[in-house]
């Protein structure tokens, strides 16, 4: 399993890779965004408060499962739509495999990210902003240079498989436009995932289902240019 | 050729062939030839730590030995998990072993530089109270010793057939920052404390900025 992950980390699976029968490959995957995304959920939460960390430790992984189940009809569709010979199997099978790698990155990580949170000046303190503002600088390299790496290596795979450079890309910006579309609004759905220190500690906010990214972005927009 | 039998042979060769040690570390006994190299940086580098103290005297002569040794064993173990990780995203097929002893001949080899630049920096301690003037001469040699021990990491990569030097790089990058912020968590260090630790968290940059306001 590790020489399969460092074999994938590496970009070098063969076209045969998303051939593998059987439902253990789907377990391996699962397991290691389990794994690696509760580990850097749990440092992102932490900076708020111990019970946040184990609150984001679960939401991590499930926002990626239910961005994964939701977006999965429309993902296989369009894989098929392109012209890249996907079955709704296989396009499964490699998505769960780029979330995997930005996983087991992010999981790498979590050392670099823990150490920035015990050097950052605690909430209450004078410099509790500058504390919060390299949290979040911290984190939002480390998820954007796992995802980057995550979809370089779909995007070798899927060349692999469809032997077409351009089939390759539409089927990947489609599934990026889609996972991105419908990810924002299911962190918003899920939040908080750091955790704002004038709100109490919750899984999620009261009536969660309520609002949208979409507008509460719309909102913002207007209030600072409107 | 360096052997685990001989950990002397293993500095020379650090410093005239190091090419050879990067091929023992890919054969069956790196693991013993890594944790010479883990112990021999951590011991020079604390060396260098007895040369930082001596500009405070008293309990800085050993606080400031103790404090850059730990500080190198938790930088290391902070970056590890990414260096194996970053080492496969460059396209390289190594063992953990060959990556931690990649590593560790990377500090050592920045521990042997920092022991030859220790009379230098003797010199310049007891020429000067500015502890921001101490703080940052023994900041300018330590970033040329591990200019150099980065180095060898790069040469580990092209030896074991890296198909991109960019990931190594943001991992280099990535490994300054922690051990520039270490300094900063375990402070103080050249200037002499009443706790071993320090009471107020605070970045690096926000800590130099202060010591050289004087505050």
């Amino acid at each position: 399993m590790i020489e399969h992950f460092k074999t994938l980390l590496r970009g070098e699976l063969g076209a045969g890779s998303l051939e593998k029968s059987g439902w253990r490959w789907f377990a391996i995957y699962c397991l290691a965004i389990v794994v690696g995304s509760s580990v850097y959920g749990a440092a992102i939460g932490l900076w708020r408060a111990p019970l946040q960390s184990v609150f984001t430790a679960i939401k991590f992984p499930l926002l990626i499962f239910l961005t994964c189940i939701g977006n999965g009809a429309v993902n296989g569709m369009l894989a098929q739509l392109f012209g890249s010979g996907l079955s709704f199997r296989q396009t499964a099978l490699a998505v769960l495999m780029s979330f995997a790698v930005a996983a087991v990155i992010l999981g790498a990580l979590s050392p670099v990210t823990l150490f920035v949170l015990y050097n950052a000046p605690p909430l209450g303190s004078a410099n509790a902003i500058v504390g919060h503002s390299m949290m979040l600088l911290t984190h939002v390299f480390a998820i954007a240079f796992a995802g980057i790496m995550a979809n370089l290596r779909l995007l070798d795979l899927l060349r692999r498989m469809t032997g077409c450079d351009t089939a390759a890309r539409a089927v990947l910006f489609s599934w990026l436009g889609g996972n991105l579309f419908l990810g924002a609004q299911l962190a918003w759905t899920l939040r908080p995932f750091i955790g704002s220190p004038g709100l109490t500690v919750q899984f999620l906010r009261d009536d969660p289902l309520r609002g949208n990214f979409y507008e509460a972005v719309w909102r913002a927009f207007r209030h600072l240019f409107l | 050729m360096p052997n685990a039998e001989n950990p002397i042979s293993l500095l020379e060769n650090l410093l005239k062939h190091p090419g050879r040690v990067v091929h023992e570390l890919q054969q069956k006994q790196a693991s013993v030839l890594a944790g010479w190299l883990l112990l021999f940086g951590i011991v020079g580098i604390a060396i260098y730590g007895t040369v930082v103290g001596a500009q405070s005297g008293g309990a800085q002569m050993w606080i400031a030995p103790v404090k850059l040794g730990l500080g190198t064993l938790l930088a290391v173990l902070i970056c590890l998990p990414s260096l194996y990780i970053f080492t496969c995203l460059g396209g390289i097929d190594a063992q953990l072993r060959s990556v931690c002893g990649a590593l560790f001949a990377a500090v050592c080899l920045s521990s042997i530089l920092l022991i030859g630049f220790a009379p230098v920096a003797w010199i310049f301690s007891q020429s000067t109270d500015s502890i921001a003037f101490m703080g940052a001469l023994h900041l300018l040699f330590w970033l040329i010793g591990i200019r150099f021990g980065l180095r060898l990491i790069d040469a580990t990569g092209r030896f074991l057939g890296a198909r991109s030097k960019g990931h190594l790089r943001i991992w280099s990058v990535i490994f300054i920052l922690v051990c520039l912020q270490m300094t900063t968590t375990l402070r103080p260090i050249i200037a002499p404390s009443k706790t071993f630790l320090p009471t107020e968290k605070k970045f690096f940059l926000a800590h130099w900025l202060d010591s050289i306001n004087g505050k």
